[in-house]
């Protein structure tokens, strides 16, 4: 086939000409033009201060430390990247340096050959990350280091939970439904939820699937791909349960997750709603959506998501996921070093004290400046497991499939067995 | 009558395909020997003939070969499933919810924008004064771009909160509560209001220069006759501009088959696909999901639809222009 | 016109009213936008509909001193003049022959840029940034972004201007050529010049196209070569928060295109009239 061959005499190529230009391959810049010269591209996602300025001084940090290593950064817009890369791996065309969320996505770029196996270079980072790391592994080998792994919860504004008289966060579902109830009574829009970009109303159902499916019931399910299990049924109901309520933020169908101060994460910030279930991103989040940078500052809280009566799963289990730092195949071998160099005391200790992220290398543990986030760290250390997002575990196709259905759950227009129906079908057009 | 057989700028189209008339307008006389005119021909078309074939043509014939594999974006692709993206394409409840939703607009383009088009356009053709400066108003929206004026109108539109709202809720009466975007029943209509607001300029824009095409005299003599403004406009102008009229319907009926940036940015296809169009199908399967194969295949399905569309259009309306002038 | 002409066509108050209404409901979004930039972020808040009380002017001039502004307002400007400069030439260079050439073929050469008015972008978009970015290495470029541009803006091109040539009298062509002038010549010197209106027509579209795209340049910019539209979208994200600096941004964004349109507006009304005259 006519693009197979081109493809391949273009890797030949790329790797033939790796010690005069990486221009031509993986990173599309021509600023090195001395001989030693080596430019690393790297893409992020941290477009907000104080984390784009961080990571500025971090590269400058690593070109000092290695004369000749030129890095030059993208900081960019969360969506913007992830459908710019996309596009670049459609084309080849990747950043030295970038993102991976993990799963069925990093499954499908290892198996095209794009990512490179850092197992034995940066063997002393994974060991010192430990289980984490398992969700960057295909077939035993680590592909990505993970630089921030959060779990999800609801995030709240203590002030309004006050005003509501509520004294303690709720622990299971019944309780959620009367602070809920409470907190109408007040006068107060419970909960924000961004269901115009899917995902956020998704997790709702993945959090009630930890609840109600056992563990085995899940991880036969990530690699079977099998969702017969009743429990994935049960998870809608508890869904409609909660959507009964109307707890929800006016037009939450088309509320988007975290752009602008009418999103989701906005009407938390700007104290419109008393809570929002996110990631543990949303402190970060929030201070880029209110005029002085704090978010909700002193009245943030956390609670995790409630248990579910009669549910198989372990109430202390989490929903989570995180990013990691992946090299493209066709990068020059400093990349390796700079990725590894994000892993460091030192990097990760500022990236704690930004409050850009739960740090994953343990020596930063304690530098976590943001209390809340800094809970969250023992909440996701004292988990039994952490059930990587579903949409990501199982990949895009599949994972687009059900989150799809589950935003027509929210707008009533599913029913918890078409849920699972749907999901199932994508499934079977994967094998 | 000689303006009976004006058309519009695409009227000649198609139909000239099919009848041929044009030929009587063009000096049937070669110049030059065979081989120099087609050389004088081949200079002439080249350049346009090699951007088509290399930006239209190529990444086209490449979607269809992509309609033809399970493919997910990179990698090589080698995984051949024949008809089957097809298949699952006209399966899709939300791809055959996302032509419903097509032909909605080009039904409602019709029936709403082509008379308020109309009605402004022979309003700013009439001799009142700032008639230029209100011409020029009219094709603002036109001029402004997707992404900005889907800025501006997401933040009217907020529930609650956004202008409109307040102002409802200020004169009394309650907006729906889940917001006009948000509401499942009326985030199309809504759509719809803000996409004639974005694209009426440019159907003021054509009837006005058919207008202008209207000689005086015709208006004058009807004035005579004793006809009012009104019936002047219905009985001399209307009809005159009948041909820029389809012509325009003809541009209305392609783009609202092909909308795409003003629903992305306002709704993504939300809430509960109510408002996804093919082309947000199959970006949305594309770059989102990453099943390119059944987004070539949908892309395929939205190319022939258009052509059936625009050829019935051509056989049905536009072969008025051509029997009035035979 | 005669004086009694003029009083035929005129307008009474119910006309002017109208027009107001017309004005109010075309221009309100974008005056909420313009004004808005004149507003804090609380003003926007207490009262999303109010007036600027008191007129705040540190957005615009924020925006106005920003060089990405500057930087994104040159991309876009260097990219639409290339996208409009290809596509009007390449455009009338084939219009010409399919308007005023009698040869086998023609119809179906005509066909050929009919059929593409039928393709969105976005249904090659991915194949293209493959095109673009590897096999020409043109990925951020001002012509990797222009030309296609330019090749999807050809069909509207080709169609106006066709019947526009067509129209041209032919009187005017028979005297050049017994003059000795050859076709070409006649391309340059007459039908060029007598094209102008509807060149400005196409030029316009083409130009107000580019200026506003956004899914290309997005796949295919990055850094400081990105355009307007791109800058208003990453704008509005990282600068969420201040609605009213983005609203400035956005209305900054938007006048360029305004102005260009404005200026030209007559022209293209006698352009179509041209093209729509057949």
């Amino acid at each position: 086939m006519r693009s197979k061959t081109r493809r391949a005499a273009l890797a030949a190529l790329c790797a033939g000409a790796l010690t005069l230009t990486a221009a031509a391959c993986g990173s599309d810049d021509d600023s090195s033009e001395d001989g030693s010269g080596t430019t690393i591209t790297w893409w992020h996602n941290s477009n907000n201060e104080p984390g784009m300025g961080y990571y500025e001084k971090v590269a400058k940090d690593f070109e000092a430390d290695n004369p000749g290593v030129n890095i030059e950064i993208q900081a960019m817009a969360h969506e913007d990247m992830v459908s710019k890369l996309a596009a670049g791996f459609q084309s080849g065309d990747i950043p030295d340096v970038y993102m991976e969320r993990g799963g069925g996505e990093l499954a499908d770029h290892v198996e095209a050959g794009m990512v490179r196996d850092i197992s034995d270079a940066a063997s002393e980072e994974i060991e010192k990350i430990g289980g984490s790391v398992a969700g960057w592994q295909v077939d035993g080998k680590t592909y990505a280091l993970p630089f921030s792994l959060g779990v999800v919860g609801f995030w709240y504004n203590t002030e309004l939970f006050e005003q509501a008289g509520i004294t303690a966060p709720p622990t299971t579902l019944t309780e959620l439904g009367d602070v809920v109830a409470q907190l109408e009574d007040a006068g107060i829009d419970p909960i924000s939820v961004g269901a115009g970009d899917k995902w956020p109303a998704a997790h709702y159902w993945y959090y009630t699937a930890l609840r109600e499916c056992s563990e085995e019931v899940l991880t036969d399910a990530v690699t079977s791909l099998d969702f017969s299990d009743p429990c994935f049924v049960k998870a809608g109901e508890d869904v409609e349960t909660i959507l009964g309520w109307e707890p929800f933020n006016p037009g939450f169908l088309t509320t988007p997750a975290q752009e602008g101060a009418t999103s989701a994460s906005g009407l938390l910030a700007t104290g419109k709603v008393a809570m929002e279930m996110q990631g543990h991103w949303e402190p970060g989040v929030m201070q880029g959506l209110t005029d002085d940078g704090k978010g909700l500052g002193d009245k943030t809280g956390w609670f995790p998501f409630p248990a579910v009566d009669g549910g198989a799963g372990d109430p202390a289990a989490a929903l989570g996921g995180g990013d990691a730092w992946a090299v493209s195949e066709e990068a020059p071998d400093e990349a390796v070093e700079f990725v590894k160099y994000l892993l460091s005391d030192e990097v990760q200790i500022g990236f704690a004290e930004n409050s850009m992220g739960l740090p994953t290398n343990s020596a930063a543990s304690d530098s976590v400046a943001d209390p809340a986030l800094a809970g969250l760290l023992e909440v996701r250390d004292a988990a039994p497991y952490v059930q990587l997002y579903f949409d990501t575990a199982f990949g895009t196709s599949v994972g687009g499939a059900m989150n799809d259905e589950i935003a027509l759950l929210f707008a009533g227009e599913a029913s918890p067995e078409d849920v699972v129906e749907a999901t199932q079908a994508a499934a079977d057009q994967e094998s | 009558m000689t303006h009976e057989g004006a058309t519009g700028p695409v009227a000649p189209t198609l139909t000239a395909v099919v009848t041929r008339r044009d030929e009587r307008r063009v000096a049937p006389r070669p110049v030059g020997t065979g081989w120099r005119q087609r050389l004088e021909i081949v200079m002439f078309v080249s350049p346009a003939l090699a951007l088509m074939a290399v930006f239209v043509l190529w990444p086209v014939i490449s979607a269809v070969r992509m309609s033809f594999y399970r493919w997910k974006g990179f990698g090589p692709m080698d995984q051949w499933v024949g008809l089957d993206n097809y298949r699952l394409v006209l399966q899709d409840e939300v791809f055959t919810d996302a032509v419903m939703h097509n032909f909605t607009i080009v039904v409602l383009s019709i029936l709403i924008q082509l008379p308020l088009g109309l009605g402004l356009a022979l309003l700013l053709n009439r001799r009142i004064r700032g008639r230029g400066l209100l011409r020029t108003i009219v094709f603002v929206p036109y001029v402004v771009a997707e992404v900005i004026a889907g800025v501006v109108w997401f933040q009217l539109l907020q529930p609650q909160y956004g202008v409109i709202d307040t102002v409802l809720t200020n004169i009394g009466i309650t907006p729906p509560e889940q917001g006009f975007l948000g509401t499942p029943e009326l985030a199309l209509p809504t759509v719809f209001v803000v996409l004639t607001w974005k694209y009426l300029g440019l159907a003021v824009l054509l009837f006005l220069a058919g207008l202008q095409g209207v000689p005086d005299e015709l208006y004058e003599a009807a004035q005579l006759d004793g006809a009012s403004w009104w019936q002047t406009q219905r009985s001399v102008a209307i009809p005159l501009i009948g041909p820029t009229i389809r012509t325009w319907a003809f541009l209305s009926i392609i783009g609202s088959l092909q909308q795409f940036d003003m629903i992305w940015v306002l709704t993504h296809g939300g809430p509960a696909n109510r408002t996804t169009t093919m082309a947000t199908y199959l970006v949305e399967q594309g770059t989102e999901r990453g099943n390119y194969g059944i987004a070539g295949a949908a892309s395929v399905l939205l190319f022939v639809i258009a052509f059936v569309t625009a050829v019935a259009y051509q056989v049905v309306v536009m072969r008025r222009d051509t029997a009035v002038q035979r | 016109m005669t004086q009694q002409k003029k009083a035929f066509g005129a307008g009474g108050p119910v006309v002017y009213v109208l027009a107001l209404v017309v004005v109010a409901l075309t221009l309100g979004p974008v005056l909420y936008g313009a004004l808005g930039g004149f507003r804090s972020n609380e003003q926007l808040a207490a009262d999303p509909a109010g007036l600027p009380d008191p007129w705040v002017f540190t957005n615009y001039s924020e925006v106005v001193t920003n060089s990405e502004f500057w930087r994104y307002a040159l991309n876009s400007t260097v990219v639409a003049l290339i996208t409009t400069v290809v596509a009007v030439l390449a455009g009338v260079m084939a219009a010409y022959p399919l308007a005023r050439y009698q040869f086998r073929g023609r119809e179906g050469l005509y066909m050929v840029f009919v059929l593409g008015l039928l393709f969105p972008a976005a249904v090659a978009i991915i194949p293209l940034f493959i095109l673009v970015t590897r096999d020409l290495q043109l990925g951020n470029t001002w012509w990797g972004v222009a030309l296609p541009q330019a090749a999807f803006a050809l069909p509207i091109t080709v169609v106006i201007l066709r019947p526009f040539l067509m129209a041209l009298p032919r009187e005017l062509e028979e005297a050049a050529l017994i003059d000795g002038a050859s076709r070409v010549g006649i391309f340059w010197r007459l039908a060029l010049p007598l094209s102008m209106p509807a060149l400005v027509t196409v030029g316009v579209l083409a130009f107000v196209t580019s200026w506003n795209a956004y899914l290309l340049p997005l796949l295919l910019l990055q850094e400081d070569m990105r355009t307007l539209p791109l800058g208003v979208a990453d704008y509005s994200t990282e600068h969420s928060a201040d609605t009213a600096g983005v609203l400035a941004f956005t209305t900054i964004a938007m006048i360029p295109a305004l102005i260009l349109f404005l200026a030209m507006q007559r022209r293209i009304v006698g352009g179509l009239t041209g093209a729509v005259k057949g």
